[in-house]
């Protein structure tokens, strides 16, 4: 488990707005293990997205390099970037973004058009990620008429068409209520566990990001050196995080403790 | 709804765009069926005219012989002259005596009367030219009286021949007549009925068609015995012309300056008279042609430069559009940037967009070009008058063939497939065109920007 899928060193970015230099990002380093499901934590400002969008190549850094899946994407030319995002980042945003037009399978199929992929494969995989977040019978259903929870689970299963290297959610939960928020956590934190996919999410809350493997913290443009636990890496094990107990991985709440997992 | 409306407008840029050509093809088509005509009618005058080189005409007013010459300014503004005998002219009859006199000039083989006189009633007949329609007066009808002599009914066609029901008339009818199939309706009577002409009874033998290849509405013409015509309209012993027979072509010039000199008031023409007209004519046809063809060329030039304005409005309407479309799609693209689209494969989405449009408002455009191409190409093209003057009086003796000169070839636009076709080619590559700014702009939308567009 110490293969390393994504890796910065000494990532600057700085914006120039209206003739004044912002610095967003400052040295940051931070690796990511292949199966990690970290969550990056802090105020608004901070430059969460502006990382995550470093990392997944949508943005390019001032300074310092990214390495994803051992390319150092940093030094793609832009008119390569497109086959970054389209095999080794999955991203799942706040507004879900899906298509409007096209229903929930359509939708999951968008990112496999141009691969080598017939169509009927593409439909294949395409519901059986449905399937994986839960949403077989929603196949044919359009964004407007799925609930938002429900749209973000066609995000996710959009996010993973490809098999990415890496998940990048931005503030996956913030356009859901509490409720549905957790549900998506923990749905990413099941795909961690049953695919071994590698997720970073990006969040202002506290209480989601708990709910991660790694919880780190960025402040004003800079990675905080401490990295707390957080409660995943013991459900990861089977193990209730609150009463170290066993449990079972479909239990949401701890059968001895009656915590809420 | 939006797209419906752009695929309208653009349909109309496209209607305009084959229209256009529809209408010069069209126009050049009329040209040549014109020229056809001109050069078929001045053959077939010719013809005529060789046959009867041994006619005088006599006749007692300039513009009653067989070609009197008419303005040469059909293409301009004015309506063409109107070609009626007799018509505007106060009647002027020659006395029998003097016919006699003519008659017995030596070498006149044969010497054939014509008594013709029109109604003081009028009648209203609209004409329709190219330059839109004219209205005219003419006599309500004719009366022409001919000598039923059977060798000038044999020899000389005095007679129609295109009958229609009856019989015609021969020799020694008296008290019948010949009417034109359109005064069968004004007196109310068909063949065997009694009908009442200037207080004269008449039983109607025949009746023969009176459609003309003269572009007007017909003859409106009662033909009878030539002293039944002289006794009802009270000119007895009076003749409207003479056609004078030479015993041979060559006495001809002879004949006609022994009249001149005896009779000043009349109007005598020979075969050379005819073809000097002839000439005249033929002069004439060949200015209009001349200038049908500047006219022509002129519409090439207003035509490709209409051409230029609808293919720029075209690719200018698709331009905007699909800027639109980007703009408001600004964020569908940074969706699918960021999921891992080239910037190829959104540019061509873009494109291909754009000429699916245009391809659909091709359709509409065609659609529209086969209703409204004659509207269209007659709105936007300056106006062609193809119309032929009147072949002036040619009708001395019926039997001839005598086509004449039609008055209009109204060029009517219509599409035929290789222009549909063309347009087609037209929508793809200008929905291509148009669309290209559009589609690379959206091509180069940064994704990161894309995405927080709202």
């Amino acid at each position: 488990m110490s293969e390393l899928v994504l890796e910065t060193e000494k990532l600057d970015k700085v914006y120039k707005l209206g003739g004044r230099q912002v610095r967003a990002l400052s040295d940051v380093n931070l690796q990511v293990k292949k199966g990690d499901f970290i969550s990056i934590m802090g105020p608004s400002g901070s430059g969460k997205t502006t990382l995550l969008n470093m990392l997944g190549c949508l943005d390019k850094p001032t300074y310092g390099k990214v390495i994803l899946d051992g390319v150092n994407i940093t030094k793609v030319p832009e008119k390569g970037l497109f086959k970054i995002r389209k095999y080794k980042v999955g991203f799942v945003f706040q507004t879900f973004n899906l298509m409007p037009y096209l229903n929930a399978i359509e939708n999951v199929e968008l990112p496999m058009e141009g691969t080598k992929k017939s169509g009927d494969e593409k439909k294949k995989r395409a519901r059986e990620l449905l399937k994986m977040v839960g949403l077989s019978e929603r196949e044919e259903h359009r964004p407007h008429r799925l609930s938002a929870g429900e749209q973000q689970r066609v995000a996710i299963a959009r996010a993973l068409a490809n098999n990415p290297a890496i998940v990048l959610a931005d503030e996956p939960t913030g356009n859901l209520d509490s409720k549905t928020g957790y549900e998506i956590i923990r749905l990413l934190g099941k795909l961690n566990i049953d695919q071994g996919t590698t997720i970073v999410v990006v969040t202002h809350d506290s209480h989601k990001a708990a709910h991660a493997g790694r919880m780190l913290s960025l402040s004003d443009g800079r990675l905080l050196a401490k990295e707390k636990q957080g409660t995943h890496l013991m459900k990861k094990e089977l193990i209730c995080p609150y009463c170290s107990r066993e449990i079972q991985p479909d239990d949401t709440f701890c059968p001895r403790c009656g915590k809420k997992l | 709804m939006r797209a419906f409306l752009v695929i309208i407008a653009l349909g109309f840029s496209m209607a305009i765009m084959i229209s256009v050509p529809a209408g010069i093809v069209a126009n050049q088509e009329a040209a040549q069926s014109l020229t056809a005509n001109f050069n078929s009618t001045i053959s077939n005058m010719e013809e005529e005219i060789n046959k009867t080189s041994t006619l005088i005409e006599v006749s007692t007013s300039s513009g009653r012989g067989m070609f009197s010459s008419t303005p040469s300014n059909t293409f301009s503004g004015t309506p063409p002259s109107m070609p009626f005998r007799g018509f505007g002219q106060e009647e002027v009859f020659m006395n029998e005596t003097v016919a006699d006199e003519i008659r017995s000039i030596d070498r006149v083989k044969d010497a054939v009367p014509f008594f013709e006189k029109s109604s003081n009633e009028t009648t209203s007949e609209t004409i329709s030219t190219p330059r839109g329609d004219f209205t005219i007066s003419r006599p309500l009808y004719t009366i022409t009286g001919l000598c039923l002599n059977s060798s000038f009914i044999d020899n000389y066609s005095i007679l129609p021949t295109n009958l229609t029901a009856g019989r015609n008339l021969r020799e020694g009818d008296s008290g019948v007549l010949l009417m034109s199939l359109n005064l069968t309706d004004y007196f109310g009577v068909g063949v065997g009925d009694k009908v009442e002409i200037n207080g004269g009874s008449f039983t109607v033998v025949g009746v023969y068609s009176s459609t003309t290849d003269q572009g007007l509405t017909g003859t409106r013409t009662v033909y009878m015995n030539l002293t039944d015509a002289q006794t009802i309209t009270d000119e007895i012993g009076n003749v409207s012309r003479l056609d004078l027979y030479a015993k041979d072509a060559s006495y001809v010039d002879g004949i006609a300056e022994v009249i001149k000199a005896a009779y000043s008031d009349l109007t005598v023409t020979t075969i050379k008279d005819r073809l000097t007209s002839l000439e005249n004519e033929q002069t004439r046809y060949t200015e209009t042609l001349n200038s049908a063809e500047s006219t022509l060329g002129q519409t090439q030039t207003v035509a490709t430069q209409e051409i230029i304005v609808a293919i720029v409005a075209t690719s200018l309407i698709v331009l905007f559009v699909m800027l639109y479309t980007v703009r408001e799609r600004t964020r569908e693209i940074g969706i699918l940037k960021a999921i891992g689209f080239s910037n190829w494969n959104v540019m061509s989405q873009f494109m291909l967009e754009g000429i699916l449009i245009s391809l659909m408002a091709a359709v509409v455009g065609i659609a529209i070009g086969s209703i409204g191409a004659p509207f269209l190409s007659s709105l936007l093209l300056p106006h062609i008058s193809l119309f032929g003057g009147s072949s002036g009086r040619f009708q001395p003796t019926f039997g001839s063939a005598n086509p004449g000169i039609t008055g209009s070839q109204a060029a009517s636009a219509t599409l035929n497939p290789q222009l549909m076709l063309l347009t087609f080619g037209a929508a793809v590559l200008l929905g291509a065109l148009g669309s290209l700014y559009p589609a690379w702009r959206a091509a180069r939308t940064s994704p990161m920007e894309a995405l927080r567009y709202e």
